[in-house]
C-alpha cells in the first residue's frame, strides 16, 4: 500500500533479506531495517510503522536479544499495529504425531525451544499479532538446512539414515515463507493467531536427503550405518563444534574443517512430528511449492559445493 | 506397542478390530499400514526379538525327497520380522504375463491383474528399501546406461529390465521402533496360534487359541483375522483346524497346500564371449539412490506366448564354485570358508564335484597361487558386505577370460502334486507338522531348455560370443540344488472359484468371511520374480481393503 511503513527486524536473516527484497519489490514501500538501530532510534522506527516484521533467525540468545529489544520498543505502541513474528515448529519440542497450532510443548525442550517460547508468548501480548512457526526452511541462502545439508552429502557425511531418518522433514521452501510473511502481514483474518508453515505432505528424513543428493549430483546416496552415524554426531560432533569455535576468526582454516552434524540434527531427523498446516492453507491462502523444484533451486544454489 | 504373552495374565482374551497372525514381511507390512487408522490391531507372532532354538523347532518337519527341497525349518524364521531377517534381498515386480490366464499354462490366472497391484508396488519397494519403483535400466540410470554385453541384440529377450536389491532390510530391526510406539497397533510376541475357532456354520472365525512354548494360553477375538505366517505354515494351520471342516479350513475342494511352487533355477553351460572383457558387465550398479541394482536377460513375454513356455529370466554366471578347474583364488576360497557361510547361502558350496581330497587340495592351490585376488575380495566382502548397512549383494567375479556361466531363475507350473501337507508327527504345542513333497513337471524342464535354446541362439546370432551346454542336463540342473529355498508359493491360492482356489480376489477365504491370507501362499502361479516385493504389495493391498472394509461396518 502507498506510504505504508515497514519495519523489519532479523534482516540479515535468509528470510530477512528475502523479507527485504520482495518489499522493496514494491516501489511504494521502503522498509526500514532495524537491526542496528539503538534503543531510542528502534523506539521511533516502531512508533512511526503500520507493520513490524520480526524475521530474526540463529541462535537461542539471537532470538531472545531481538524478542526483548523490538517487545520493549512496541510495548505501549497502538494496539492496531499488525506485528508479524516468525518463530519456529521447535516450540512443539519433543512432540511427535500431527502437531497443530494448539499442541503444547513436549518436554524436554532445548534452549533453542525455549527462547522461541519465550519471544512468542512476549508476541502474543499483541492483539494484532500474527506468529508463523516454519517447519526446516530450505533453498537458496538457507545455510543450515540447504548449505551445510549439501556439504555434507557431498562428502558422503549422511545420506540415508535408515530407521535414523524416518522422521518427518516439515520442509518450508524460502520463497514460501517469505509468502507466508507477506500474507501474515495483509490478511485481517491472521490477527492474533499461530500459523504452523511447513509444506503439506511432508518427506521423511530419508526422503529429503536422499531427493537432495540427487539434486545436487552427490550420487549415489550413501546408506549411513549406524556405527557412523553415531561416530559423526556423538563423537566427532563435540570436538569439531570446538575446533570451529577456535578457529573461527581464521576463515581459512576454518573451511578446511568439516562443519559438526550435531546431536540435535541426529534427533530431528528421527523425530516423527508432522505440523497440521491446514490453518496457513485456509487463512493465509498458501501453495507450498513442489519438493523437486524446490531442491533444484537448492542445488543450484549450493552445487559448487559438490563440485569442490 | 511392543507386549509379550507373559505380560497378560493366562487364559486372558484380547479384543480388536483386525487380528493379524505373523510378524514376517506381510504382518509387519500391514501393522505399519494400519498404524493410525481408527481400528484396533493386534499382530502375533510366535518368536520373540531374536532367534530361540525352541520356537525355531515348531518350524521342523518332513520332505519327502530331501534331495529336492530343504528341510521346512530351512529358509524361514520363526521370530520378530519372520524371514526378512535372513532374506537376500532381491526385488522386483511380478510382471503384467504373470497375471493372466495363458493356455499352455495350466492353473494360471489371477482374478485380479498387474494394475490391481501397480499401485502398491511403490510403497513396497520403498519399505524393502528398493529405491525408486523403477525396473528399468532407461529409468533408473537414464541414457547413459550400459548394456550387459555390447553387442548383444535379441527379438526375444530385453537386457534393459532391473532386478533391485533391498539392503536387505530386516523388517524387525528396521521398522521396529515404529512398531514399538503408542498407538493402534499391539505387538504381542510368543503367541503360537494353534486353533482357529469358527462358530457353528464354520463361516465366521469366532475367535483365535494361542499358546506359549510355557503352557500360557491366551484367546484373540477380533472382526477380522489374517493368517501372515508364510507359504507353508499357512497352510499347515488352515490344515489343522477341522473342527467345523473336516479336511481342514477352506479345504472343502482339496485345494489348500497343493500348487505348491518354488522357481526352477540352477546354472548351466558355458558361454565364451568373442568381445573385449571390457563389453561384458555383470556386476552391480548402484542407483542414483544408492541402491544396487543389476540387469538381466529376461524372456519377453511375446517369445513367452509364442514357444508357450513360463516366464524366466538369466544372469551370467561365475562358473560352478565347488569345481577347482576354475582356477580361481576367490571361488576356491568361498568353496574353502562354507563352514563360515551361513547355510541359506551355503547351498550352492555343495554339490557332488570338489568334494574329493585331490580337488580339496587344489582349491587350496587356486587361494595359494591368487593371494592378491583373494585378499582383496575378502577386504571388498568385510567392507561392502560384513561392515555395510546396504550390503553387496552377492559373489561378482569377472573373467580374465571372459568365461561365463548362465544362471537362470524361471517360473514354476501350478502342480496339483506338488503339496503341502500334514504329518503324523506333532510339535511341541500338538500342532501337527508339515510334510513337503515338492514337484515339478515335465513343462518346467521344457520351458528352461526352450529358453535356453533361444537364448544361445541370440548370443550366436549377435556374434558376441556361443554359450555352449548339454540340454540333456537342464533337468540335471534344476534338480541339483532342489526347489529354491524359501520361495513358498501357492498353497491357498486366489482365484474366482472356489472349487480350484481357496482366497479370493481380496485374499479372503471363500470358504470364512473373516478370514484372510497374506503372502505368498496366495499367488496362483510364481512368475520369474522373487516373491518378498509381491508379498509386500500385496500386504499393504489387504491392509487398504480391511481399512475400506471396517469404514463400512
Amino acid at each position: 500500500m502507498i506510504g505504508e511503513k515497514i519495519v523489519v527486524y532479523g534482516a540479515a536473516s535468509p528470510l530477512g533479506r528475502r523479507v527485504l527484497d520482495a518489499l522493496r519489490a514494491n516501489q511504494h514501500i521502503n522498509p526500514v531495517v532495524a537491526d542496528r538501530l539503538n534503543r531510542e532510534a528502534l523506539r521511533t522506527a516502531v512508533r512511526d510503522a503500520d507493520i513490524v516484521i520480526n524475521a530474526t533467525m540463529g541462535s537461542a540468545a539471537a532470538i531472545s536479544l531481538a524478542a526483548k529489544r523490538l517487545f520493549e520498543a512496541l510495548r505501549g505502541e497502538a494496539p492496531s499495529k499488525r506485528l508479524v513474528h516468525v518463530s519456529s515448529m521447535t516450540v512443539y519440542g519433543n512432540a511427535v504425531g500431527q502437531c497443530n497450532e494448539t499442541s503444547p510443548p513436549v518436554e524436554p525442550l532445548g534452549k533453542y525451544a525455549a527462547a522461541h517460547i519465550a519471544a512468542e508468548t512476549e508476541a502474543q501480548g499483541f492483539s494484532q499479532m500474527v506468529i508463523l512457526r516454519p517447519g526446516v526452511e530450505y533453498g537458496p541462502g538457507c545455510e543450515a538446512w540447504s548449505g551445510r545439508v549439501a556439504a555434507w552429502l557431498a562428502h558422503r557425511r549422511i545420506g540415508d539414515l535408515g530407521a535414523g531418518g524416518d522422521g518427518y522433514c516439515n520442509l518450508i521452501f524460502i520463497d514460501d515463507l517469505v509468502h507466508a510473511v507477506l500474507a501474515a502481514m495483509r490478511s485481517p483474518a491472521a490477527a492474533g493467531r499461530v500459523f504452523n508453515v511447513a509444506m503439506a505432505g511432508p518427506p521423511t528424513w530419508n526422503e529429503y536427503l536422499i531427493a537432495y543428493a540427487i539434486a545436487l549430483g552427490a550420487t549415489p546416496a550413501r546408506r549411513m550405518t549406524r556405527r557412523r552415524w553415531t561416530l559423526e554426531t556423538r563423537l566427532l560432533a563435540p570436538p569439531l563444534k570446538v575446533a570451529e569455535l577456535t578457529v573461527g576468526r581464521f576463515p581459512f582454516i576454518a573451511r578446511q574443517l568439516p562443519s559438526p552434524i550435531p546431536p540435535s540434527f541426529r534427533h530431528l531427523c528421527a523425530q516423527t512430528i508432522q505440523l497440521d498446516v491446514t490453518a496457513a492453507e485456509e487463512i493465509l491462502g498458501l501453495n507450498w511449492t513442489p519438493l523437486i523444484a524446490g531442491l533444484r533451486a537448492a542445488a543450484t544454489a549450493y552445487g559448487l559445493v559438490v563440485r569442490r | 506397542m511392543l507386549l509379550d504373552t507373559t505380560d497378560f495374565p493366562d487364559n486372558h482374551e484380547i479384543r480388536a478390530d483386525i487380528i493379524i497372525v505373523g510378524a514376517g514381511a506381510a504382518g509387519i507390512t500391514m501393522a505399519l499400514d494400519l498404524i493410525g487408522c481408527n481400528q484396533s490391531v493386534l499382530l502375533f507372532e510366535s518368536g520373540g526379538l531374536e532367534k530361540e532354538p525352541a520356537t525355531q523347532h515348531l518350524y521342523a518337519g518332513a520332505v519327502v525327497d530331501a534331495r529336492l527341497h530343504s528341510p521346512p525349518d530351512r529358509y524361514r524364521q520363526r521370530r520378530l520380522g519372520g524371514t526378512t531377517t535372513i532374506w537376500g534381498g532381491r526385488c522386483m515386480p511380478l510382471d503384467p504375463i504373470d497375471f493372466e490366464v495363458r493356455d499352455y499354462v495350466a492353473g494360471s490366472g489371477w482374478p485380479i491383474t498387474y494394475t490391481d497391484v501397480e499401485p502398491f508396488y511403490a510403497r513396497a519397494n520403498a519399505l524393502c528399501e528398493a529405491g525408486a519403483f523403477a525396473y528399468t535400466t532407461d529409468a533408473t540410470f537414464g541414457p547413459a546406461a550400459l548394456p550387459i554385453v555390447a553387442g548383444f541384440t535379441s527379438p526375444d529377450y530385453s537386457t534393459h529390465r532391473l532386478e533391485r536389491f533391498s539392503c536387505p532390510t530386516n523388517f524387525a530391526a528396521r521398522y521396529g521402533h515404529k512398531l514399538r510406539g503408542r498407538h493402534n497397533v499391539q505387538v504381542v510376541l510368543h503367541a503360537n496360534l494353534t486353533q482357529i475357532v469358527l462358530d457353528e456354520n464354520g463361516t465366521q472365525v469366532r475367535q483365535l487359541l494361542l499358546r506359549t512354548l510355557s503352557g500360557r494360553r491366551l484367546t484373540a477375538r477380533g472382526g477380522r483375522y489374517v493368517l501372515a505366517t508364510g507359504g507353508l505354515e499357512a497352510a499347515r494351520l488352515l490344515l489343522a483346524n477341522r473342527d467345523r471342516h473336516p479336511r481342514g479350513i477352506g479345504n472343502q475342494h482339496d485345494i489348500v497346500g497343493r500348487y505348491y511352487m518354488c522357481h526352477v533355477a540352477g546354472t548351466i553351460g558355458a558361454i565364451q564371449f568373442a568381445c573385449p572383457t571390457s563389453a561384458v558387465y555383470r556386476g552391480y550398479r548402484m542407483s542414483p539412490e544408492g541402491v544396487y541394482c543389476r540387469q538381466r536377460f529376461s524372456l519377453e513375454e511375446s517369445a513367452q506366448r509364442r514357444e508357450g513356455i513360463g516366464n524366466f529370466i538369466a544372469r551370467l554366471h561365475h562358473p560352478r564354485i565347488t569345481d577347482p578347474a576354475h582356477r580361481s583364488a576367490i571361488l576356491s576360497l568361498l568353496y574353502l570358508a562354507k563352514p563360515l557361510i551361513p547355510y541359506e547361502y551355503q547351498q550352492r558350496l555343495h554339490g557332488a564335484d570338489g568334494n574329493s581330497p585331490g580337488d580339496w587340495l587344489r582349491h587350496v592351490t587356486n587361494v595359494v597361487t591368487g593371494p592378491i585376488e583373494a585378499a582383496s575380495f575378502t577386504w571388498h566382502m568385510v567392507r561392502d558386505r560384513m561392515l555395510a548397512e546396504r550390503k553387496f549383494p552377492s559373489i561378482i567375479i569377472n573373467s580374465k577370460a571372459n568365461l561365463y556361466s548362465i544362471d537362470f531363475h524361471a517360473e514354476q507350473y501350478p502342480n496339483a502334486a506338488s503339496r503341502v501337507l500334514l504329518d503324523d508327527t506333532v510339535d511341541a504345542l500338538g500342532m501337527p507338522r508339515i510334510k513337503i513333497d515338492w514337484r515339478y513337471l515335465p513343462e518346467d524342464v521344457h520351458t528352461v531348455s526352450r529358453a535356453l535354446e533361444i537364448l544361445a541362439r541370440d548370443f550366436a546370432a549377435s556374434g558376441v560370443g556361443q554359450l555352449h551346454y548339454d540340454p540333456a542336463l537342464v533337468e540335471t540342473e534344476i534338480t541339483r540344488y532342489g526347489a529354491y529355498g524359501g520361495h513358498h508359493i501357492g498353497t491357498a491360492r486366489m482365484g474366482s472359484d472356489p472349487r480350484s482356489s481357496v482366497v479370493d480376489a481380496n485374499c479372503r477365504l471363500h470358504a470364512v468371511n473373516n478370514l484372510y491370507v497374506a503372502g505368498s501362499a496366495v499367488f496362483p502361479t510364481s512368475s520369474q520374480a522373487n516373491p518378498t516385493l509381491t508379498i509386500v504389495a500385496l500386504a499393504l493391498r489387504l491392509a487398504a481393503h480391511l481399512s475400506r472394509m471396517e469404514a463400512l461396518r
